[in-house]
């Protein structure tokens, strides 16, 4: 273990001093996720509605406009949205078009009416092309809320048409409940949904620091087959040390590195764009699982290569295809199912997933999960690249 | 003295190549080995195995009676490497690159300090201590390579080709550490395919072809063992075939052969024989214009054992 060290401390002296281990594993992630969060932040805001901004033209004025409204009002009382009521839709456009609104409801004149009298309702949604998430959103809560009514009128003109009578004031009253009950269904719905999601911010901060972090401990166990091409493994396996002690070196110093670069990109992030990582522990459980991953990952490529040029290849293609597949450039759920699937054979997703666990406010508990399927990719590809490298040292 | 190194048996190929085929020899203390063959002969094979890095098929090696593997530890301290290729850190300076490997091999703090300023010292590089060693010239490497195989103070010295592309003062620097080293009690398997060096350096010189050893011994012993003469070559014109008959009937002449305008004349001891030769062969009628003599060296000795030159 001393010599394991020793080798350690000596690659990390070299690793700091050539500068590429600070550049790829802390410069860049910070940069891009910097970079990618003030391109991509707004369209990719699904933070649970914090930053959700919309406008609301009524044009209708009946019962049934008014229920709406009111189902904005609540959502906005509970800090999912913002909603700011405009006399006409020249004003809501001009506010969406300066990009202070994500988008705007139009409930056109006749809507009441056309409930009650058995036509079509419909909500308009107006959105701004630079945030197609949130025009997203609410155009699901105009479509929930104008389902809930249809099929409370439905019933409703069902009931009349076998009894023969006119609607009343309870039937009218009960269709607006209905209504109401409908929109608040659906906003319970993606309030919970909300907890599962990372802010953008915190999101491309995570991204890209899992992303590179693949690059970063390749450094270390990378550097076995520096060692073998520049001579200086045999001197090393001269000496009287174990083989296994200079595997050992260079995975330590994999770990240090990715441990270094994630806990610096953390915390880099967190205070200079405003990152919110979540609990400090399940973090700390997350990075360790995860650089785990990546070190045993590395090593398994380190041992299939037979030169370090070819490691840094295959690698980084690996690294690249994981990191895709695993959601770090964006996020994963928009891809559909069968790609959200696929994600899980990435350390990267299980990464940003435990992450995503934290982002509620959970204990460092909630992350055991992914930090667990992590260790899982560790041993299996640790395990199996650790024999192999072995196997390479003592021909 | 007792044998440091005992090699014995030493066979190793790689897929269907045999890369060194039966290989052994001992060294003794205060002994400098020679193992002489051109590139590819098996030289690094044979080291590779006595330095533990390599895993014969068959055979042993010992150093001082420990048994040398791939597998364990024991017997490689007494052991000092020198690779071919530079093994140095170029980003780190050489006393980095001296305390690093030191650690390796259990010394002290103490006594590290003190080997790293004895080596450095050695090896004439004090005054460049805290240079990173990409900053150095090749022939200040090649002697930093060596200060590392030398700081544990070993009780057997491998040097495999030590003085590929280095400066002739390099070099030469290089082999009277070696002398120096040799003279103090350390057994030295020193691997060139420069003639000139084993013949400086080497007290026995095994000669190495095609994995296999195919001669050792002195080099007098070796010369003597492929019958191998003097040879006088005389730059002459006239009457060369009169002349050449007029050599070769001289006691200590082997043979006498004209060649184109000179005559060539292979002998046991030239020396004793040059002038009498110079006067037959001035008396049979023909100009002298120029003499030369060939005694014969390892070059030699490996032509004729191999049928190939050194350098091939």
């Amino acid at each position: 273990m001393r010599s394991a060290l020793q080798i350690t401390v000596k690659d990390f002296k070299l690793r700091i001093r050539d500068r590429s281990a600070i550049v790829l594993g802390v410069i860049a992630p910070v940069a891009l996720a910097f970079i990618l969060n003030m391109v991509f932040g707004s369209a990719f805001d699904t933070s649970g509605g914090l930053d959700l901004g919309y406008g609301l033209v009524d044009e209708d004025g009946s019962e049934v406009s008014q229920a709406f409204a009111e189902t904005l009002e609540q959502l906005e009382d509970e800090g999912l949205l913002t909603v700011t009521v405009f006399e006409n839709r020249e004003a809501a456009e001009r506010e969406t078009d300066d990009g202070d609104l994500d988008s705007y409801f139009v409930l056109e004149q006749g809507l009441g009416q056309a409930v009650l009298s058995g036509s079509a309702a419909t909500i308009r949604v107006i959105g701004d092309v630079d945030a197609p998430t949130s025009t997203q959103i609410a155009a699901s809560i105009a479509e929930r809320f104008v389902s809930g009514v249809e099929a409370t009128r439905l019933a409703i003109l069902t009931t009349l048409e076998v009894g023969g009578a006119t609607p009343t004031d309870e039937m009218i009253a009960a269709l607006q409940q209905e209504a109401r009950s409908a929109a608040i269904a659906y906003r319970v719905a993606e309030t919970a949904a909300s907890t599962r999601q990372l802010d953008p911010t915190t999101y491309f901060s995570a991204g890209m620091g899992v992303f590179f972090l693949f690059f970063t401990v390749q450094f270390g166990v990378s550097g076995l087959l520096e060692e073998e091409r520049d001579g200086t493994l045999a001197r090393l396996l001269a000496a009287p040390i174990r083989g296994e002690s200079v595997i050992a070196g260079k995975a330590i110093l994999s770990f240090l590195l990715g441990v270094l670069s994630m806990a610096i990109l953390a915390g880099a992030t967190t205070l200079l764009i405003g990152a919110e990582w979540g609990n400090p522990l399940g973090v700390a459980v997350l990075i360790a699982a995860g650089v785990l991953s990546g070190v045993g990952i590395m090593a398994l490529v380190a041992a299939v290569a037979k030169t370090p040029e070819g490691a840094g290849n295959l690698g980084s293609v690996i690294a690249v295809i994981l990191g895709m597949l695993g959601g770090t450039f964006f996020q994963i759920g928009q891809g559909g199912d069968l790609l959200s699937q696929l994600s899980l054979i990435t350390p990267h997703a299980w990464f940003l997933r435990g992450l995503g666990d934290l982002a509620g406010g959970a204990s460092w508990t909630a992350v055991l999960p992914a930090a667990g399927a992590m260790m899982l990719f560790a041993v299996v590809t640790g395990v199996i690249g650790w024999f192999m490298l072995r196997r390479r040292l003592a021909r | 003295m007792g044998n440091i190194l005992e090699a014995s048996g030493l066979t190793r190929t790689f897929d269907q190549l045999i890369a060194v085929d039966d290989v052994s020899f001992e060294i003794a203390e205060g002994e400098t080995f020679g193992l002489l063959g051109p590139n590819g002969a098996g030289k690094t094979t044979s080291i590779s195995m006595i330095a533990g890095l390599l895993e014969p098929d068959s055979g042993r090696v010992t150093v001082e009676g420990v048994e040398i593997s791939t597998g364990s530890t024991k017997g490689k301290a007494s052991i000092g490497l020198v690779p071919q290729e530079l093994a140095i850190y170029p980003d780190l300076t050489a006393v980095e690159n001296l305390v690093f490997f030191g650690r390796l091999y259990g010394m002290n703090r103490e006594e590290l300090a003190r080997r790293v300023d004895e080596v450095l010292d050695v090896i004439g590089l004090t005054d460049r201590r805290d240079d990173l060693t990409k900053e150095f010239s090749g022939g200040m490497k090649r002697r930093l390579n060596i200060g590392i195989g030398l700081l544990h103070r070993p009780r057997m010295l491998i040097l495999d080709e030590p003085t590929v592309g280095v400066d002739p003062q390099s070099r030469n620097a290089i082999l009277e550490s070696v002398e120096q080293l040799s003279s103090e009690g350390m057994a030295v398997l020193y691997t060139t395919h420069y003639m000139e060096e084993a013949e400086r350096l080497c007290d026995r010189v095994a000669i190495i072809d095609e994995g296999a050893i195919q001669a050792e011994g002195t080099r007098r012993e070796l010369v003597a063992l492929v019958g191998e003469t003097d040879r006088i070559s005389i730059a002459a014109e006239g009457d060369l075939d009169a002349a050449s008959s007029a050599a070769g009937s001289m006691s200590g002449v082997r043979e006498a052969v004209t060649g184109d305008h000179t005559i060539e004349v292979l002998a046991a001891d030239a020396s004793s024989i040059l002038p009498e030769l110079l006067g037959r062969v001035s008396g049979a009628g023909v100009n002298i214009h120029g003499v030369e003599v060939i005694e014969p060296n390892l070059e030699a000795v490996f032509l004729h054992l191999t049928g190939k030159a050194l350098r091939d």
